[in-house]
């Protein structure tokens, strides 16, 4: 499988077949999946596979026990949504998103020059920028919001703090790859007009850069809704509050189910709008 | 003669320039009748700094009535003065380990994901099954990665048992949603012609397969697993704070007893972890490409 064949053409000349390396890339991925899998399976516990119909099932139908004589229809199982609670924690999740991201995305604009490497021509400044911007992108919003909540408690404000961080990391690096791939021809041609180099930014960068940056804003919005809706699971607020209070109760999972649905409906209906406004956009 | 010569330059001259100023005055007209868009911008300005501000007072924000000087000098302390000894500790419960078990995590799973999605990319690509069915693969895909993670591991959890083995398993359900989907981008954006020229040659389907689709496939079907190993290998680390194994039992519990040395320790790791697997697949997929 691994010798390579010599053909020897018409004309007299031999063809070596060139060399394929899909046959070592797929042994050592395969090779690396066994050792993984290996070192993943040291630390297992009981499989019980009947317990998946069972948690399923509590999830996603109306609660029913005998011995409680909780009965629950379909309409008990849906209007939990209804509920000021649910409407509290959706909100808290929206508004968590939608501020993290502004204020991330606010931030992230003069850091962003700062590391484009087409208008900050010094590298003692755009390297190191980098390297600060690539430490805050390596945290996931999960561990920040760990860190937020063991900071400043639980509630809404780290998971804003979570989310602007995370923003502000991945919005810097987008925009900067987005700065360095414009046009510079009016920067310089502004330059040489005498403007300096922050007049020139404004009349020439930015409008360039503007139907890019709300795209970026709207996609980042819709990554942070993704995300805010499980940070409350550590205590930063919004619906993973509402998953991690219920997810343990035998008679309350079925809530926990009626929220999935809920959060699929608004993370289609957010995807509809940002592809919306995206193609607007361009 | 020559003074006639000299006027007329002159004159021309002259009238370069007229036209010249009257070009000037098209432009200086055309520029002020550009579309003056700074009343809509100052509305949608407003608009976004009210939602804010509304956000910020609506949401009950409430601050635990804490000295944040000592906060913040204990975690300055502890970010200074990581737990060496928890650094270092080479045994099951030490930090090195517990690492190299969350990129365990992270590979197994994304390999699991990135070979049961093939069937599901293959299952949505329109150019494959047809516009009707590729509408249904993708609401599947949907479903599967608004799924979120930590929820799956719960579920999981009741079923694998803690550990990591619960990790990776979640990892390899929730990235098929993902993978899948850019699998049959990829296929979508296939060129037919080798196909087709295998076809007038009289290639079998297996034939077709091997040297028509998978020769073009491949490579993207590579680059986004590897992207997709990035993405994991920080889910990874999230996934133990509900004990499915790897470096986030012991943030979670560090951070609950507000030992800020141990932390630091887990986190040093965490960055360590995550700069060296991106430096590792983003070289890998730029050679891919």
């Amino acid at each position: 499988m691994l010798a390579t064949k010599t053909y020897t053409l018409r004309s007299g000349a031999k063809v070596k077949q060139p060399f394929n390396k899909t046959y070592i890339v797929a042994l050592i991925a395969i090779l690396l999946f066994v050792a993984s899998g290996w070192l993943v399976l040291q630390n297992k516990g009981t499989l019980k596979l009947n317990e998946l119909g069972t948690i399923l099932k509590q999830l996603f139908t109306p609660t029913q026990s005998d011995a409680f004589n909780i009965h629950h229809t379909w309409k008990d199982y849906f209007s939990y949504l209804l509920t000021a609670e649910i409407r509290e924690a959706l909100l808290d999740t929206l508004r968590m998103s939608f501020v993290g991201s502004v204020v991330g995305s606010v931030l992230c604009l003069p850091f962003a020059i700062l590391c484009s490497q087409n208008i900050v021509k010094t590298k003692w400044i755009y390297v190191p920028m980098r390297f600060i911007i690539n430490l805050v992108r390596t945290m996931p919003t999960m561990v920040i919001a760990v860190i937020a909540v063991s900071l400043i408690g639980m509630g809404p404000l780290a998971g804003i703090i979570a989310t602007s961080i995370f923003t502000f990391g991945i919005m810097t690096k987008m925009l900067y790859e987005c700065i360095e791939a414009l046009d510079m021809g009016p920067f310089e041609a502004l330059q040489s007009c005498g403007a300096n180099k922050t007049q020139a930014f404004f009349y020439s960068i930015f409008p360039q850069l503007l139907p890019t940056y709300i795209g970026y804003f709207v996609y980042n919005f819709e990554i942070n809704v993704r995300t805010s809706v499980v940070l409350g699971y550590v205590g930063a607020g919004g619906l993973g509050v509402i998953i991690q209070a219920n997810m343990d109760g035998l008679y309350t999972r079925s809530r926990v189910g009626a929220i999935l649905m809920l959060i699929f409906v608004i993370v289609v209906i957010l995807q509809a709008f940002t592809r919306w406004i995206r193609g607007k956009l361009q | 003669m020559f003074k006639n010569k000299e006027q007329h330059q002159i004159k021309k001259q002259v009238t370069q320039l007229n036209d010249s100023m009257h070009v000037s005055k098209d432009v200086s007209d055309k520029y002020n009748q550009r579309p003056k868009k700074w009343i809509y911008n100052m509305v949608i300005t407003v608009i976004i700094i009210f939602a804010v501000i509304w956000t910020f007072f609506s949401s009950g924000i409430t601050i635990r009535n804490v000295d944040f000087a000592t906060q913040f000098y204990y975690l300055w302390r502890g970010f200074t003065h990581p737990n060496t000894s928890f650094l270092f500790d080479w045994s099951k419960g030490g930090v090195p380990y517990l690492t190299l078990e969350t990129v365990a995590i992270a590979f197994s799973g994304t390999f699991l994901a990135a070979v049961l999605a093939i069937p599901f990319g293959f299952l949505t690509a329109k150019n494959v099954v047809g516009k009707h069915i590729s509408k249904i693969g993708e609401l599947l895909l949907i479903i599967i990665r608004t799924f979120p993670e930590i929820v799956l591991a719960l579920v999981l959890i009741r079923v694998v048992g803690m550990g990591a083995t619960t990790g990776a398993l979640t990892i390899g359900i929730h990235s098929i949603g993902m993978l899948a989907k850019l699998y049959a981008e990829a296929i979508e954006n296939m060129d037919p012609g080798p196909i087709e020229a295998l076809d007038a040659v009289g290639a079998n389907i297996w034939q077709k397969i091997k040297y028509g689709i998978f020769p073009q496939v491949i490579p993207d079907f590579l680059s986004v697993a590897l992207y997709r190993f990035d993405i994991n290998v920080r889910s990874a680390t999230i996934l133990g704070m509900v004990s499915a194994g790897g470096l986030g039992a012991p943030l979670i519990f560090a951070s609950q007893s507000w030992n800020w040395s141990n932390m630091s320790a887990v986190l040093i790791a965490i960055i360590i972890m995550v700069i060296i697997v991106d430096a590792i697949s983003s070289k890998l997929r730029s050679k891919l490409i």
